[in-house]
């Protein structure tokens, strides 16, 4: 092979720019003017340029199976999105809680007993589930959160993902525990009995024993038919006992448990529209499973009763 | 970045970021995986990027990464099974459709180009394919522009030695 002429040589990387388009205009009319006199150079000019032209074609070309691999992405994209869930960790006046979301909603408040760490929550122990660290997503939730535990706020309005519900009856007991209100308690056998299955009140307190959700879904203002708070996070009844006072009911300790003081609560007797004070007609006798207690007039009125024509709990509210 | 934003990431680069995987393997089937691969990780890592970061030239550095990853992998399994020294460009002819049809619009420039060591072809492709700039170029392929640039210089003079004899169709001859 012969060697180039030097100046050829030195010319080369500028001729190589110059061909695809790189150079600059001084640098291209010095390869221009070399290239006039220099038959070699000119014809290794019109070549890179014919590469380049050729490859020019293969811009914005479709290849094979392209709609083919972005139907199949796009499908996978929306599986992974499904089982995503984004959380956050954040210090609270409960201790550690994890916060996480779907697309779909909220779908996981997680006391951490073991320490503020993804280690220590179920999710890390779901195989179907993606949980990515965010910050942002979860951020206006956990505000939100912290204000209610503070009593600075009673309606925690985020649309709610149970997909984390173990079944369809672990499912709806959530969604019942779900519509009860600010500042009032119900029995786990008056939710057994909502469902429509009266035997199931220890079903009902294991479903909310998994519940996902905590304060989000207040099993808190599900007690036990006693009056006793019974249990809530494994064993932090006390937990419990702070949730309901920051809403306004009452309790006073009892064996190593809490009992609500029901007769300083408004009662609502199974459906009816309107509140009483608890010794209105035969109240005091009936079973908490049938009623559901309001901590205040107020929070009976907020949850749209009425006062009773009979007993009139608003000219004679219960006195203490 | 949101996850709308994701979304419109992948309805305006998934196409292209396959296209330069079908370059980079030669493989319809292989290109798809990878593309996945590419946008899978995309996907964990979209919320940590800033909304004024270039995200093509993120996608196509992902995208480059996962090839180089598969080819490192697969020169391992080769080096596993001593002897069995295929190339394998589009052996399976009882493969999908598409591989076919791509078998078939093989020029001797693609040939040529699938012949380049992989730095060279991944360079020559985002630069003269998906006109990336050096800078990208380099972040993509962990050199600095100037490799680059060199990368993909070095890419057309051997495209131009392989060509050697061969006249490719001049398009224009106006300059």
């Amino acid at each position: 092979m012969t060697r180039k002429p030097s100046v050829c040589q030195e010319i080369e990387p500028a001729l190589l720019a110059t061909a695809i388009g790189d150079a600059d205009t001084a640098t291209a009319a010095r390869v221009e003017v070399h290239a006039r006199t220099c038959a070699p150079c000119r014809q290794d000019l019109v070549r890179y340029r014919a590469i380049e032209d050729a490859v020019g074609a293969w811009r914005g070309a479709p290849a094979p199976a392209e709609e083919l691999a972005h139907a199949r992405l796009e499908s996978r994209l929306a599986a992974l999105r499904r089982r995503t869930l984004l959380y956050r960790i954040f210090p609270s006046p409960l201790g550690p809680i994890l916060i996480a979301r779907s697309e779909e909603g909220v779908s996981c408040v997680e006391y951490l007993t073991g320490g503020a760490d993804f280690a220590h929550s179920r999710l890390s122990r779901d195989e179907g589930i993606e949980a990515l660290l965010d910050g942002a997503e979860v951020e206006a939730l956990y505000r939100d959160l912290l204000e209610y535990v503070e009593g600075r706020r009673t309606r925690l309005e985020w649309p709610l993902d149970l997909r984390l519900a173990r079944s369809e009856f672990h499912r709806t007991v959530l969604e019942t525990t779900a519509r009860i209100p600010y500042g009032a308690v119900r029995s786990y056998a008056g939710v057994a009995r909502e469902l429509g299955k009266p035997s199931a009140t220890r079903a009902v307190a294991q479903a909310l024993r998994w519940n996902p959700l905590p304060i989000v879904v207040p099993c808190h203002r599900v007690i036990g038919a006693s009056g006793a708070l019974t249990g809530y996070a494994g064993n932090r009844v006390t937990l419990k006992q702070r949730l309901l006072a920051v809403e306004g009911v009452r309790t006073r300790p009892a064996h190593h448990d809490f009992r609500i003081e029901r007769d300083a609560m408004y009662a609502c007797a199974g459906t009816d529209a309107e509140y009483c004070v608890p010794t209105c007609g035969s109240l005091a006798e009936r079973s908490l499973a049938d009623l559901t207690l309001y901590a205040s007039r107020a929070r009976a009125e907020a949850a749209g009763l009425a006062p009773c024509t009979a007993c009139r709990p608003d000219l004679h509210p219960i006195s203490r | 970045m949101d996850a709308e934003g994701f979304d419109t990431l992948v309805a305006t680069h998934h196409r292209e970021i396959y296209r330069y995987l079908v370059r980079a393997t030669f493989r319809a089937s292989e290109a798809d995986d990878l593309a996945q691969e590419t946008f899978l990780r995309a996907y964990r890592a979209h919320r940590a990027l800033p909304p004024d970061a270039n995200a093509r030239a993120w996608l196509f550095a992902i995208a480059s990464n996962v090839a180089k990853n598969h080819f490192r992998a697969e020169s391992r399994r080769r080096r596993a099974h001593t002897g069995v020294r295929e190339i394998r460009i589009e052996t399976d002819g009882a493969g999908p459709e598409g591989e076919t049809l791509f078998k078939e619009a093989r020029t001797v420039l693609d040939t040529v180009v699938a012949g380049l060591p992989l730095k060279q072809r991944l360079a020559f492709t985002l630069r003269k394919v998906h006109d990336l700039d050096y800078d990208a170029i380099g972040r993509s392929l962990a050199c600095s522009p100037d490799s680059a640039r060199a990368h993909v210089f070095q890419a057309l003079r051997k495209i131009r030695r392989s060509l050697n004899g061969y006249e490719l169709p001049v398009g224009r001859d106006d300059r």
